[in-house]
């Protein structure tokens, strides 16, 4: 193994106009390379299209040799590029110890609702693992939706959380649902 | 009768179908005891099913009664050979993960009420209206008789926390 050359990780990100074959053109000059996506989440929000990767790559060259490959990609299907080097205690996920709990907020948009929310998850060192926000309802109406999945500290309770949020859903007319949604395993 | 380890994903008997038990003779009534066993060892396991422990034949078991969700509405241990769903109603989605794809958890749809058919180890035919988590429970390990695994009936791209812990 010590001749083997060392494995690095890095994030890449690619967001600009969706249009079909964004994904494959990436994925591409990765193959070219020789890397490997392990985690990855790609989406469409409105008109643009984003990915969000983390790629393992033996290559020598390497955050110097992704943007070799990449650059001239993206600036053919008109992508911006983002490359960061990963360091060893970055790519250890944290297991949570306590429970997964899925919070919904959704009312009247209005400039905050993000803010306001997870400034009191902070607070409590709730952690996010996945955020996704949607503006519906219409032009004279428009209802601003809020999903979040959040790791809770030991201890923490589903009504814990709801008595955290209660004042907020109050001061900002919004409804706020939680509920546990950890996972079964079988 | 011994704990088994639980085969993994990607080994092949995870995909077969499974062969019906023409006949329970000891060796099914081993089988049903390596089951349990493994069960109950397992933290929190709440079923496995035979293919799980590398043995392709139609026999799977399920208790649910010390699981949280379970524990109110359940038959206890049901060991089930042949068993068979013979009608299904009403639709949940509940987040999914198994033993024999550690670290990977998915939106599953299953029905919540079902009518099973199976054969008891000592041989008498049963019949059970299962609800809530224990029905969930029973057509994940049925899942496994026929080769499917969770991964095929994901509903939401949305995979949650556990996918890796390290690279």
């Amino acid at each position: 193994m010590t001749s083997e050359q060392e494995t690095t990780h890095y994030a890449v990100s690619v967001v600009g106009k969706d249009r079909p074959g964004i994904v494959a053109a990436i994925t591409e000059g990765l193959f070219r390379l020789g890397g490997n996506i392990a985690d990855s989440s790609c989406t469409m929000l409105a008109g643009e299209f984003a990915m969000i990767l983390i790629v393992s790559l033996k290559s020598r060259s390497g955050e110097k040799g992704l943007l070799e490959e990449l650059t001239p990609v993206c600036d053919r299907i008109g992508m911006s590029l983002g490359v960061r080097t990963l360091h060893g205690d970055e790519i250890v996920r944290q297991e949570p110890d306590g429970e997964i709990c899925m919070i919904s907020v959704y009312g009247a948009d209005q400039p905050g609702i993000v803010y306001r929310v997870t400034r009191e998850l902070a607070t409590r060192s709730i952690n996010i693992t996945d955020l996704n926000t949607k503006l519906i309802g219409s032009e004279t109406e428009p209802v601003y939706v809020l999903m979040l999945e959040v790791a809770l500290p030991e201890g923490e309770t589903a009504e814990g959380v709801e008595a955290l949020l209660a004042e907020l859903k109050a001061e900002l007319h919004v409804e706020i649902a939680v509920r546990i949604i950890t996972p079964v395993v079988f | 009768m011994p704990i088994q380890p639980i085969l993994r994903y990607p080994h092949p008997v995870l995909k077969k179908l499974c062969n019906r038990v023409e006949q329970i003779d000891p060796p099914i009534h081993t089988l049903i005891g390596d089951l349990v066993d493994t069960m109950v060892a397992g933290p929190g396991s709440v079923g496995v099913a035979a293919p799980q422990i590398g043995v392709t034949l139609r026999v799977c078991v399920v208790d649910v009664s010390k699981n949280r969700f379970g524990k109110e509405n359940n038959h206890g241990r049901l060991c089930m050979v042949n068993p068979e769903i013979i009608a299904r109603s009403g639709i949940a989605t509940m987040r999914e993960g198994c033993m024999s794809i550690p670290d990977y958890t998915g939106d599953v749809e299953r029905n919540t009420q079902i009518t099973l058919r199976f054969t008891e180890p000592d041989g008498t035919e049963r019949e059970i209206l299962a609800s809530g988590f224990e029905a969930v429970a029973i057509q994940h390990e049925m899942d496994h008789l026929d080769g499917v695994l969770f991964l095929d009936r994901v509903v939401s791209i949305k995979t949650g926390l556990f996918r890796r812990k390290s690279y």
